[in-house]
């Protein structure tokens, strides 16, 4: 059976206490279990945001930026921060992870797009779980706030993902989303995660899913 | 080409006005020869940054040294060709170089900021623009934006190639008074040192003539991207933009501030000069 490959979006203002600070405890649950289901043999990327959050909170900001500039200059300080934190807690389950800085507008270019895929094969062959994120100290298009769910989407269809996996904000459920006209699975924890997807795995692995099979174009036409 | 004298002395005095400065550090200050990381020079260099920035000089730092670290986590002995392979170690690198900046700068109550660039920055106006003002605005809020090349997603058409011509455009993007590139060797010399007794340090450039440009491609160290010649190019780009630009040994990062002081050390590539030559 290949490995299947999962694209984890993550919102790391879920994982942010009431005192805007990372809530440590949440953050290693989620390593251990990401990093469990790349041992189990699953090939795991994870789309994070959260950069301006934590660029806020270092930067003692009385509130999060508003102006395209506030927010780059922040997310400039915050993605060092994030990626120091991913890298913290993976390091606790000996993963090793990197940094996958992109713009969304790489989709208009069909050679980085290759040359990103071949980069992401060659980290993915290696053990490693990239930690990806906009680039959005140069980005010129406007900074998507609190939905990486596009990102995801180009991620998913670069590296030609079986499933995409989202924690959602509002409740810290997790969205099991596989390729193709399969509904969506809503699980509870982090422990649930794992079984779902093992067993979602199972399951698709029998069905023939069409190489043009495409995710849901956005998390409205997400169908459960 | 001139010997240690007056003149190189007044060329020099122009370094204690400098308001903003960009620092570019090769790989060679920042690891051991086997390609590990030298926690004592890092830390130096944040602690001069750090002291530099508290002065009232604005500072920006241009690293090196993702490929190398990521080999180095990985547990590799050599950096691999293939390019997908290199892109994924500077993947890792990169988050492993801008951690432990991030904890040394910390020490001295230094915020520092990630910025990952690729050639477009400078060619395509919107983005060019957009860089300009991300780096102003965290150089106004007192950071010091730690500077790479974005090496995992750079390809052919947007890649700068090496960071010493990273680095110069960074300085003319942010219109930069002077940028420093700590090396491993203390600056041009007149003949390979290596190979001949009288070889000296040319201490002032004050302009870059093809015979200086062959003088640069046979001299120094080449089998690391960042000999020599790529120096002597950003030279010519700052020089181009009336930027000071000074080559140095970074082996010891308390250097820059000597640099800062107008101690005559390393080659100094004087900005401004090169139209009173042509009238001479």
């Amino acid at each position: 059976m290949k490995a299947q490959r999962i694209v984890v979006r993550i919102e790391i203002s879920t994982l942010i206490s009431r005192d805007g600070k990372i809530n440590r405890r949440k953050m290693d649950r989620l390593a251990m279990v990401l990093t469990n289901l790349h041992n189990s043999g699953k090939q795991v990327l994870v789309v994070t945001s959260g950069a301006i959050v934590l660029g806020s909170e270092k930067l003692k900001l009385p509130s999060l930026p508003d102006t395209q500039l506030e927010m780059q200059a922040t997310a400039a300080v915050g993605q060092a921060e994030l990626i120091r934190c991913y890298q913290h807690h993976f390091d606790e389950y000996n993963q090793i992870v990197a940094q996958v800085l992109l713009t969304s507008d790489i989709i208009c270019y069909p050679q980085r797009v290759e040359n990103t895929r071949n980069t992401f094969n060659a980290l993915l062959e290696m053990s490693i779980i990239p930690i990806i994120n906009e680039n959005d100290p140069v980005s010129t298009s406007d900074i998507e706030f609190d939905d990486n769910y596009p990102l995801a989407l180009i991620v998913a269809d670069i590296v030609q993902a079986d499933f995409i996996v989202i924690k959602m904000e509002m409740n810290g459920k997790y969205l099991i989303v596989p390729k193709g006209r399969h509904p969506a699975l809503v699980v509870d924890g982090e422990t649930e995660l794992q079984e779902k997807l093992d067993t979602y795995c199972q399951v698709l692995v029998h069905e023939k899913i069409p190489e043009k099979a495409i995710f849901p174009a956005s998390i409205g036409e997400i169908a459960f | 080409m001139e010997t240690r004298n007056q003149q190189d002395m007044d060329y020099r005095s122009v370094m204690k006005n400098k308001q903003k400065i960009v620092v570019k550090v090769g790989t060679s200050s920042l690891s051991y020869p086997k390609g590990r990381m030298n926690f004592h020079s890092i830390e130096k260099l944040a602690y001069v940054l750090s002291a530099i920035r508290q002065q009232g000089i604005q500072v920006v730092l241009v690293t090196s040294g993702a490929i190398g670290v990521g080999a180095g986590r990985l547990g590799l002995t050599h950096r691999p060709k293939e390019l997908a392979r290199k892109q994924a170690l500077a993947a890792v690198g990169q988050a492993e170089l801008i951690k432990i900046y991030q904890k040394f700068f910390e020490e001295y109550n230094q915020t520092v900021a990630q910025v990952l660039l690729t050639k477009d920055v400078v060619t395509i106006p919107s983005r060019n623009q957009n860089a300009k003002r991300t780096l102003t605005k965290l150089l106004d809020m007192d950071i010091i934006p730690i500077i790479n090349e974005n090496d995992t997603i750079a390809t052919y058409e947007i890649e700068f190639g090496d960071n010493d011509t990273l680095s110069a455009y960074v300085a003319s993007l942010i219109k930069a008074d002077l940028l420093v590139m700590l090396s491993d060797i203390d600056g041009l010399y007149s003949a390979d040192p290596r190979t001949e007794m009288s070889a000296e340090i040319i201490h002032s450039v004050l302009e870059i003539t093809p015979e200086l440009e062959q003088l640069a491609s046979g001299a120094g160290s080449s089998f690391r991207t960042g000999g020599m010649v790529t120096k002597i190019a950003a030279a010519k780009i700052c020089l181009k933009d009336g930027i000071d630009c000074i080559i140095s040994s970074g082996a010891d990062p308390a250097i820059v501030f000597d640099i800062l002081q107008g101690k005559d050390v390393g080659t100094h590539f004087v900005a401004g000069k090169i139209n009173m030559i042509n009238h001479a």
